[in-house]
């Protein structure tokens, strides 16, 4: 009986000290708490999150925060909506019909600040801070903007900040985003959202009528996010987006020996710093936001012949001497099939079938080998299944089922065969490292703001593919003579030798919806490979791409001689 | 009329447990009324879907006003186990993050809030065959309510470990757990925490800190307790009057239909309003203390003490945080906030309460 009753003294014993502490509150303190709750005057106002600093490989900025100056209002403080939104329009420039919607709509919390613009002008804060006294509740607050080194350069590779959707934040509220929050809407920004972003802090403040701050409550510090270091060098990064210059495509290039990607341009791209006017579909219908090279889906042309001259060597379906007529044409069940060379190559090998690229050669290969073979091959190298890089997004591209094929389009990379950029990249690097397929990473190191490493990316092999070192020796000789004197020739840098593949489809894929594009594919050095470069241009030739790829390989190998400009830019669309 | 109201007084005196319950929910709808702005069918509904769930709790005790409770030791093991895979599935999909629910179509269950009633008959079962005084009886308790504890804790739930804790001390103090052994258990938590605390990670530090000091982060918790303050405080000693409230409906107070529930009542009702209902929750509560009494077997009586510790417990720690008196854990007013889960587990102590009550008057 004393248990039980324990039980009874120890409730009431609390229930009076909940008492008292009530009687604290609303007798003694009243008058207080009451002025407090009739003025609603305890706002909550965050400071800046600053974001972590992306880098490349070799310690260069990418992006980082730098401060900025926004303009906001708290919703509550709004009186006179048509008054403000009056005077607003004449200093900021900012549609009447966009205040009016921000101004008027119906916040969860009407005393958290609101962003109406972000990085205001001296003028516009000036004119601000004048006309403080009839904008009640309209603040200029210290913010921070997104500053990308590399400007449009850099565009598609890091991505960029958006205020946060109503979907997106339903998927992350538990993780601690908030309404309003900046988060990464693509690329790295998207990719690594979770390091970069920092721990948001604020203060609490008490304020007087027209909003303005009069006491401070609380505040909590901030925690600036984690620095990443990226695969990517800032200097290749330049040169590849350099010789892409302003044509519609797409170059990355590749450390073949580990997957590390060290430059990934996309043409046309976006002005981070004006996201407003590339948003508008209307306008662009070319697609800015659109990362080649990992979502554009191509066919890949002539490219497939690797896959084809590998399939046929080590199945045995053709020797390296064994020799086929190319007349120019050829009649397969009352079908017509052209080589590109409408003259035909005459007899030839497949030490020469490669580097001329010809169609009949090959045509003739791929039917001996059969549907099944080249799919077996193609899914072999991983083609057709997105390799995993470490960006949001990518397109698998598709290899047709052997219903939908038929071997003479396909033995060229014809027909409803799509790749993407990046696996074309990945192809050419397993070539050149004798059967490796890295994983392509961008992603290297990830680092806290007081340095410590918090997660370093190791390179990953996803798979090894055994190639005959026979096979190997044919395919490398026959991508080298692409270069030394077949259809790459353009790519041709003296003092480097390269090794390559051209690659030119007729057919549009759905998703560029482009008639013809040109592609190449090579790495160098031949005997040593430690770079591997893929070029598409949309609405171009292959050659053209080859020359653009020798001219990134020479610049980056042999650095000192730069060329000028040269006149070769009008026959560019010539075969 | 006049018998109706002879039956009013009498069930007021004899404080029958369902018309004390009831009471408490009916107060329980007026606040959440005023709570919901007086819209009954607002955007998120909460009181249409709070009256559905009384009526599924007037139905439940329809159902099963008249059943054993003894019948529920044959299974008790069984909904032990169901509880730990279901309080497993709630860990696994919330992927570490603060995820309590489950959800089946449009209806989301926590089944934390069940767990209690369930260790509460589970282990009031083991230990009504068994002497706690033996340290391996002991050991084996602590087990039964240490499983469920950890799997709550680790959502993070608190609160509700919390209330675990409370319920483990309150059954096997009944049961007659010795000095020597209470000094034990009280040795080891003051000597393990230094260690857990060692090994514990900073952000896991930082949420136990914020949790003891609420203004640490004056964003998140301080600035729901500052608001709760300003609230109660704003009620003065009769308050601002029945759907009067300003700080509530201008929603300072995210949480003020489930946790801060009791805000609402302060403001509106005042120091008065709030003493008559401290009041009448401690005579339900006493109620319960009865039943404790007069239980003869030794699980009914472990059981009741169980049931009141968790009533008493989520009173007491639902008001202290409130108050500003104990940390903010996050834990329902029973009967008054709004959830079906937490209402549901009370409807069904009371039902078992109320057989254990009968069953001791029978002999």
């Amino acid at each position: 009986m004393d248990r039980e009753n324990f039980l009874k003294n120890f409730i009431l014993f609390f229930i009076y000290v909940i008492l008292l502490r009530c009687f604290y509150l609303q007798i003694v303190r009243y008058p207080y708490y009451y002025q407090l709750s009739i003025k609603n005057c305890i706002r909550t106002i965050e400071t800046g999150i600053p974001r972590g600093i992306i880098y490349d490989r070799n310690g260069r900025i990418l992006a980082k925060d730098i401060p900025s100056t926004n303009l906001v209002f708290v919703p509550y403080d709004i009186k006179n909506v048509e008054k403000e939104i009056e005077i607003l329009s004449n200093i900021v420039n900012l549609d009447k019909d966009y205040l009016r919607k921000k101004l008027t709509k119906k916040y969860s919390n009407p005393f958290d600040r609101v962003i109406l613009k972000r990085n205001l002008t001296s003028m516009e804060i000036s004119l601000i801070e004048e006309n403080s006294y009839n904008l009640p509740g309209i603040f200029v607050q210290e913010g921070i903007k997104r500053l990308y080194t590399f400007g449009k350069k850099t565009s598609h590779l890091l991505g960029y900040l958006g205020e946060i959707s109503q979907s997106q934040l339903e998927k992350l509220k538990e993780k601690g985003y908030e309404m309003g929050d900046m988060i990464g809407q693509d690329g790295i920004e998207k990719q690594y959202d979770e390091y970069l972003r920092g721990i948001p802090g604020g203060i609490q403040v008490e304020v007087d009528a027209l909003g303005h701050q009069r006491r401070i409550f609380g505040k909590k510090e901030g925690q600036p996010g984690n620095d990443i270091i990226l695969t990517i060098d800032a200097t290749i990064q330049e040169i590849a987006s350099e010789e892409l210059g302003g044509r519609q495509g797409c170059v990355a290039v590749m450390d073949p020996r580990s997957g590390e990607i060290l430059a990934l341009v996309s043409n046309p791209s976006f002005d981070p710093d004006n996201l407003l006017y590339y948003l508008d579909e209307r306008k662009h219908p070319e697609k800015p936001f659109l990362n080649r090279v990992i979502k554009g889906q191509y066919p890949p042309g002539s490219i497939f012949k690797i896959i084809t001259e590998v399939a046929a060597l080590e199945i045995g379906t053709i020797k390296e001497f064994d020799r086929i007529e190319c007349t120019g044409v050829m009649e397969v069940n009352d079908r017509i099939f052209h080589c590109w060379k409408e003259e035909g190559h005459g007899w030839v090998d497949i030490n020469l079938a490669l580097p001329f690229s010809c169609n009949i050669f090959f045509g003739t290969v791929g039917m001996k080998l059969g549907v099944s073979k080249l799919i077996e091959y193609a899914k072999k190298f991983e083609l057709g299944k997105p390799t995993g890089i470490d960006l949001p997004g990518e397109a698998s591209g598709y290899i047709p089922s052997s219903q939908e094929a038929d071997p003479l389009n396909l033995s060229i990379g014809q027909g409803p065969i799509t790749t993407t950029p990046i696996q074309l990249l990945s192809l050419i690097s397993t070539v050149a490292n004798g059967g490796n397929i890295w994983q392509p990473f961008l992603g290297k190191k990830i680092v806290s703001p007081k340095g410590e490493i918090l997660k370093e990316f190791i390179p990953n092999i996803k798979k090894t593919v055994y190639i005959d070192s026979e096979t190997l020796d044919i395919l490398r000789k026959g991508l080298k003579n692409v270069v030394a004197f077949g259809t790459g020739g353009r790519a041709n840098v003296e003092g480097l030798e390269i090794a390559g593949k051209t690659g030119t489809a007729q057919r549009a894929s759905t998703e560029v919806g482009l008639p013809t594009h040109g592609a190449f594919v090579c790495y160098a050095p031949f005997d040593n490979p430690k770079i591997a470069v893929v070029v598409f241009i949309d609405y171009g030739s292959s050659p053209h791409a080859a020359e653009i790829a020798g001219k990134i390989l020479k610049r980056i190998f042999l650095p000192e001689k730069i060329e000028e400009k040269d006149e070769t830019e009008t026959q560019i669309f010539e075969e | 009329m006049k018998q109706k109201l002879k039956y009013l007084r009498n069930s007021i005196i004899e404080k029958d447990i369902f018309f004390l319950s009831y009471f408490l929910i009916f107060i329980g709808l007026i606040i959440l009324f005023s709570a919901s702005k007086g819209v009954i069918l607002t955007k998120e509904g909460f009181f249409i879907k709070q009256i559905i769930w009384v009526i599924l709790g007037i139905f439940l005790v329809r159902i099963f006003r008249n059943s054993d409770y003894r019948n529920l030791e044959k299974s008790i093991y069984f909904f032990y186990l169901l509880t730990i895979i279901l309080l497993f599935i709630v860990l696994l999909k919330g992927e570490g993050r603060a995820s309590r629910w489950i959800g089946l179509g449009w209806f989301y269950f926590q089944p934390s809030e069940f767990a209690k009633l369930v260790i509460i008959l589970t282990l009031s079962s083991y230990l009504s065959r068994r002497d706690v005084k033996r340290f391996s009886v002991l050991f084996t308790s602590l087990l039964i309510v240490g499983i469920p504890f950890f799997l709550v804790f680790k959502q993070p739930n608190l609160g509700t470990a919390i209330v675990f804790i409370l319920i483990f001390i309150g059954i096997t103090y009944i049961a007659g757990i010795t000095r020597k052994q209470l000094i034990v258990l009280y040795l080891t938590a003051v000597f393990l925490s230094p260690l857990i605390w060692a090994i514990m990670k900073d952000y896991q530090r930082e949420r136990i800190l914020t949790f003891l000091n609420p203004m640490r982060d004056p964003l998140g918790k301080g600035y729901n307790l500052l608001q709760s303050k300003i609230t109660i405080g704003s009620g003065g000693f009769i308050g601002k009057g029945f759907m009067k409230g300003t700080q509530t409906k201008l929603a300072f107070l995210p949480e003020y239909h489930t946790d801060f529930i009791f805000c609402v009542l302060a403001e509106e009702f005042g120091f008065l309003g709030v003493i008559i209902f401290v009041l009448i929750y401690y005579y339900f509560l006493s109620k319960i203390l009865e039943i404790i009494y007069i239980s003869k077997d030794s699980f009914g009586k472990l059981v009741a003490t169980g049931i009141f510790v968790m009533f008493a417990g989520h009173f007491l720690i639902n008001l202290g945080m409130t108050l500003g008196i104990f940390p903010i854990v996050g834990i329902p007013l029973p009967f008054i906030s709004y959830g079906g889960s937490s209402l549901l587990v009370s409807i069904l102590s009371v039902i078992v309460l109320s057989s254990i009550e009968k069953h001791s008057t029978l002999f």
